[in-house]
């Protein structure tokens, strides 16, 4: 029983940091914790139950440490902010007044691309949507939504320029080329390599934002008929 | 939160007496078969051993395998099962030499499976 406890806790708390070095879209609405429980509790089941050969008294055991585990973290978690931060990790803004905040998408092993699905499923289909956007410690996003805005777009906005790359297949849908985009760009005094995001919408709307800056709201130029 | 402690308190309390009872349990529990086969041992060294000594062995780890099964891989206790089955045919054979070294195998089995329930590196490993 020692034994199994003691490896039971030793494969936890691998997972565990492992789940927190993955960062929040690994985690899926529960805390890094509740999901190494959740999918470690299954498998301590299904094995002796499986293979007859194990004795039950196994599985019981290990399935007692897990829960034992999670007692003492559920108490650590209450009894401070510090443990917390440790345990759970700390909520992400990765939206703020200056708009999307790539290096704290990065911090978390997320991507534009990741941003752009959550706000969606949020209900949100522009950056500027929303005010603030957060990723909390169960890898849900929270938004505040821009009551600043006024105008509403009928259509939804392609990512065009992600992290300094041009995405081509999105590129194609606006029937534009990569000159043309660049050549915005300039347009705007930036390069390329320094652009974060840019999204294109139906009527040419823009979100542009680059690197150290605040973004702007601006107009591109569509091919006659380009629509998605 | 009381609760929360007082879980954790019964459920440690529980891991603990039941790693204490199971250390315990299977060390006597292969102490006592280690003894009989070391008596075993001795009549078949001796040539003197019969088959019905090593169904008294048989017997005698039949009781005790059955309260095993709670805490050793079921592996094990058949492992031990095919070498007293092997011995019982060889000692009626009067193959002594066979025999014996079956004997001593089991003896280093009782010795060395009660060793994968202590607590050491090599067995958390």
């Amino acid at each position: 029983m020692a034994v199994n406890f003691v490896r039971t806790l030793i494969l936890i708390i691998t997972l565990m940091v492992l789940m927190r070095l993955m960062g929040k879209r690994e985690i899926g609405e529960m805390q890094p914790y509740e999901f190494v429980i959740t999918l470690i509790i299954a498998d301590l089941a299904c094995i002796p139950m499986a293979d007859v050969s194990i004795p039950l008294t196994y599985g019981i055991v290990a399935i007692i440490c897990v829960f034992l585990l999670h007692q003492i973290l559920v108490i650590l978690e209450q009894s401070g902010s510090i443990v917390r931060r440790i345990i759970s990790g700390k909520p992400s803004v990765v939206i703020n007044q200056n708009g999307v905040d790539v290096v704290e998408l990065r911090r978390n092993n997320l991507g534009v691309d990741d941003l752009i699905e959550s706000l969606r499923t949020a209900g949100y289909f522009t950056f500027d949507d929303v005010s603030y956007a957060i990723y909390e410690t169960n890898g849900s996003l929270s938004a505040m939504p821009n009551t600043n805005k006024n105008n509403v777009s009928n259509s939804i906005p392609l990512l065009i320029v992600s992290e300094g790359k041009i995405e081509y297949h999105n590129l194609k849908l606006i029937d534009s080329t990569k000159e043309k985009i660049e050549r915005f760009i300039k347009k705007q005094n930036c390069t390329l390599k320094k652009t974060e995001v840019l999204t294109i919408d139906g009527d040419g709307r823009v979100y542009f934002k680059e690197k150290n800056k605040k973004y702007k709201i601006t107009k591109f130029e569509l091919k006659e008929g380009a629509s998605w | 939160m009381v609760k929360t402690i007082i879980s954790i308190l019964v459920v440690s309390c529980l891991l603990i007496v039941g790693s204490i009872y199971e250390h315990n349990f299977v060390n006597k529990q292969f102490d006592d078969l280690n003894k009989v086969l070391t008596v075993l041992y001795q009549k078949i060294d001796d040539e003197t051993a019969t088959q019905d000594d090593v169904y008294a062995v048989q017997k005698n780890w039949l009781n005790k395998k059955k309260s095993l099964h709670v805490f050793i891989p079921h592996n094990d206790i058949k492992e031990i099962d095919l070498w007293l089955s092997e011995s019982a045919t060889l000692v009626r054979d009067k193959e002594w030499k066979d025999a014996i070294s079956k004997i001593e195998v089991l003896i280093e089995l009782t010795e060395q499976i009660p060793k994968t329930f202590t607590l050491s590196w090599e067995n958390v490993l």
